[in-house]
């Protein structure tokens, strides 16, 4: 496995990796005071508080203002099609358990188009984070109502306000199972690393809700209005183990922002169960067969 | 009268064990030595319904299904009657019914002269089986004393066939076998010309071309396979689920088309050969990953098993109607690969040049299928697995890792070298964006004509590589036909047929479609007066496509229709004969 959770992580100085190794040259295309800037540098820090070598990530996205962050880490990136980045990167982690795989992306490709493959890479319970940016808007597109945006707000889209009701990505996630279920702020930076750090510790599929404000499309007091209503949650191991004390705890504080670890349990991952699999192939024919063997298998 | 090559037709209901029954008598005679082709159809609904069968039999290799039935067995005239616009017969062909199912009368009328034979198959299995469930059997049993199939080799597909069940299934089905050879031993006069007469030889292999497609990719060295069910495809992913795993892979079948083709585009930019698998209405949904694939140059291998369409169509049933979305079905500029296996061993072959294609050039390879190849069954002679090369794609070397550019232009062949996750220095952004040669995203114009150049400029050296096609009857003939795909049997039956009466007949199938092997096609277009183009697609989309790449100067004799039922060796015959 990529990252061993029960090893303690490297001080600075025993460090292969700087945080400056995990950047590319390459400038981010994005606004001024977007919260984007935040989470890339959360992914730069977590990634060096492993020590994980640049070679050995995978960063894959869909499409959005949000999906541009594989092309500023020094990795394996993967800015593919919209919606679609959950597919691509489950399919790098099944092929190549030995990569450390961050699926990155917006509220609008991972639930409005990408919705579909939630559930399942939770069901399946691949070893890997997926950080959703949530700016409750489509940036890249230029301001249109997203699946997160609060009901009643004027887009360019919704001139006379909006009237479906928002989805809450971390309600999702819990009733999707996912194994490991946090949210951060892009405002606080310290907590947002150690977000990200443990959910890439994570055995199994991790999440990350990473709130990360528009100020071009939601406002300049965005920033603002998100970081007055946050509020850090410590749950205790037991409430942690539980959906429903995660559940309740959304209900209890709506309209408040919950940051913390939310929810976490240890199930069966996939690659786990890819290997019980090969065996349970292999023993049924007593030993790993040749190609020629597989042919002998079309024998009447 | 001896034969050596029959064709049987078995009708019945859903439940009847009509397939099961061809099937053993596939394995039975390809354990012989013999050759055989089995088709199934069923009904619309797949499960219950009306299904039937029709297998050919024969001591030398055989090209297709044949033509009209030498025996035509029904187990439920109501069922027959669904499919009879279906079945073939002639004038001398013996009919086998159920003595308690009457011939309908106005058939009774028909067929007065016809050898017929009256067998109690449901009242032997209810009261001398106790059971119902024996029925086919019992008719296998029949026709194994009324036709001269091989005894021995039913026997052994049957003890096979129920080997890990109880040892009394076995002998209960033995019993129900000799139960139906008994009583028309015993009772039954035989009035037809039909028995066959074979010569044993070496057992060979019984294949589906989706089951040849899953080796070929295997053989390949494809580790990892994404697949989401649907007809006529599945049977790929089957394959793959049951031995992939004992090989190293991994085989998920996803929660969607689009998540099937996103997962293997993932796998493979991880450095693992990968495949998926589908029919028409799947690919349409695959096309949108397709183009990321042939932008951001991943390889990647598609399956389409097609079937009859536009969307749902008849999913059970063949045609020939995906190939302008093989070809064209994308947005943008979009470079891919279409290539097309003409038989199930083909199935193999293609699918292992596929993936040759595929990771040599970084490229998505659409390896075009259908339904008349995908689901019958055929008889193989065994064969080297290594006969086809296998080709890995080009990794960068340690030199080019330093300023690595995954994109680099300065390429004769279009081709850059990949690197893959662990490889260090070799990190790069891969996308959908059109991007510079280190991968940064870009929209300036004068890279995206360069790099869409780029892509473009691996056709040249696929087809001077793979430029493959194959040639039947005579070179230097004034009259020719053109076809694709599964049309290649029938093709080439009627085109021996033709040169037995001493015509001189000309056939081109081309395997590699796209890029266009032009120079094949030039070379066999040369000197033809006459051509007789058969597809089966009401458009005419293969000519089309071919009228769209090289000019055509003879006579055109354009055979376009429906699928659904597959060309008989006749209908082609026929139309070439009016010709030569």
């Amino acid at each position: 496995m990529a990252v061993d959770a029960n090893k303690k992580n490297p001080s600075q100085d025993e460090k292969k990796f700087k945080v400056a190794d995990y950047k590319r040259d390459l400038k981010p295309v994005w606004c001024t005071g977007c919260g984007d800037f935040g989470v890339l540098q959360a992914v730069y820090r977590a990634l060096n508080e492993q020590d994980i070598e640049p070679e050995n990530v995978g960063v894959i996205s869909g499409i959005g203002c949000s999906s541009r962050l594989p092309g500023y880490v020094n990795a394996y990136g993967f800015n593919s099609v919209h919606g679609r980045a959950l597919p691509i990167a489950q399919g790098l982690k099944l092929a190549r358990p030995d990569v450390t795989v961050l699926a990155v992306g917006g509220d609008g490709d991972g639930i409005s188009i990408g919705m579909g493959h939630f559930p399942h890479a939770a069901r399946r319970n691949v070893d890997m984070t997926y950080i959703m940016m949530d700016n409750f808007i489509y940036g890249l597109t230029k301001g249109q109502v997203s699946p997160t945006t609060p009901k009643g707000d004027v887009t360019v889209s919704t001139p006379y306000a909006s009237v479906d009701s928002p989805l809450d990505p971390v309600k999702l996630a819990l009733s999707f199972n996912v194994s490991f279920i946090a949210r951060a702020f892009a405002g606080d930076l310290k907590h947002m690393t150690q977000m990200v750090k443990q959910a890439i510790e994570h055995r199994g599929f991790s999440f990350v809700h990473a709130v990360s404000p528009c100020p071009t499309f939601r406002g300049m007091n965005e920033f603002k209005r998100v970081r007055g209503s946050v509020n850090y949650v410590e749950p205790t191991d037991d409430e942690l183990a539980s959906k429903a004390a995660a559940f309740a705890r959304e209900e209890e504080f709506a309209g408040q922002i919950n940051l913390g670890l939310l929810y976490k349990a240890r199930r069966g991952t996939y690659d786990e169960e890819s290997d019980a699999v090969k065996d349970r192939s292999r023993a049924s024919r007593g030993r790993e067969p040749s190609m020629q063997e597989l042919l002998d298998t079309f024998r009447p | 009268m001896a034969s050596n090559d029959i064709i049987i037709g078995i009708v019945g209901s859903g439940g009847d064990g009509v397939i099961t029954a061809g099937e053993f008598i596939v394995s039975a005679v390809s354990n012989e030595g013999l050759y055989s082709f089995l088709l199934k159809s069923y009904g619309p609904q797949i499960r219950g319904g009306e299904s039937s069968c029709r297998v050919r039999v024969s001591q030398n290799p055989v090209q297709s299904q044949g033509d009209e039935l030498d025996a035509l067995v029904v187990l439920s005239w109501a069922d027959f009657i669904k499919f009879e616009h279906e079945i073939d017969i002639h004038g001398a062909t013996a009919i086998v019914h159920d003595e308690d199912d009457p011939m309908p009368e106005e058939h009774a009328a028909r067929w007065a002269d016809r050898p017929t034979y009256s067998i109690p198959f449901k009242r032997l299995a209810k009261e001398e089986m106790q059971t119902v469930l024996t029925k086919n059997i019992i008719m296998l049993g029949s026709l194994i004393e009324l036709f001269g199939l091989p005894d021995k080799g039913i026997r052994h597909a049957i003890e096979k066939k129920f080997e890990k069940k109880s040892a009394g299934v076995v002998s209960k089905n033995l019993e129900a076998l000799d139960c139906g050879k008994n009583y028309v031993a015993e009772n039954i006069t035989k009035k037809d010309d039909y028995f066959l007469e074979f010569t044993q030889s070496e057992p060979k292999l019984v294949m589906e071309g989706n089951a040849a497609i899953a080796l070929g990719a295997t053989v390949a060295g494809c580790r990892f396979f994404a697949g989401y069910p649907i007809t006529p495809a599945s049977e790929v992913m089957h394959w793959m689920a049951h031995h992939l795993p004992a090989v190293g892979g991994t085989v998920v079948q996803a929660e969607d088309e689009i998540s099937a083709a996103g997962m293997v585009v993932g796998a493979s930019f991880g450095g693992e050969k990968a495949m998926t698998a589908t029919s028409g209405p799947g690919f349409t949904l695959k096309s949108e990953i397709m183009g990321l694939a042939a932008m951001a140059e991943v390889p990647m291998v598609i399956v389409d098993v097609q079937r009859g369409g536009p969307s749902t169509g008849i999913p059970t049933k063949n045609e020939q109607s995906d190939l302008m979305q093989a070809v064209y079905g994308s947005h943008g500029d979009s470079p891919r690969v279409v290539i097309a296996p003409t038989d199930v061993e083909d199935c193999f072959d293609t699918a292992v040049q596929a993936f040759g294609i595929a990771e040599e050039f970084q490229i998505p390879v659409v390896l075009l299928s259908d339904q008349f190849i995908g689901q019958r069954k055929e008889t193989v002679r065994p064969f080297d697995v290594s006969r086809r090369k296998v080709y890995d794609r080009i990794a960068p070397t340690a030199e080019e890792l330093v300023d690595y550019k995954r994109y680099r232009l300065d390429t004769d062949t279009g081709i850059s070298p990949m690197s893959a996750p662990g490889m260090a220095g070799g990190q790069y952004p891969a996308g959908g964006i059109e991007h510079t040669e280190v991968g940064d995203p870009t929209s300036r114009v004068d890279l995206h004509v360069d790099m869409t150049e780029k892509r473009y400029r691996k056709y040249k050296h696929i087809v001077s590589k793979y430029s493959f096609v194959r040639r039947y009857g005579d070179e230097d003939a004034e009259v020719g036909i053109l076809g694709w795909g599964s049309t290649k049997g029938v093709i080439k039956e009627a085109v021996a047929k033709l040169r037995d009466e001493g015509h001189k007949v000309g056939a081109m199938i081309p395997q590699l479609l796209h890029p266009f092997p032009a120079e094949a096609f030039d070379d066999f277009l040369g000197g033809k007066k006459k051509l007789v183009v058969a597809e089966l697609s009401f458009r005419g989309q293969f000519l089309q496509f071919i009228r769209s790449r090289c000019e055509i100067d003879a006579e055109l004799h354009h055979i376009a229709r429906v699928g659904g039922r597959p060309f008989s060796v006749r209908e082609l015959y026929d139309a070439l004969k009016e010709v030569v």
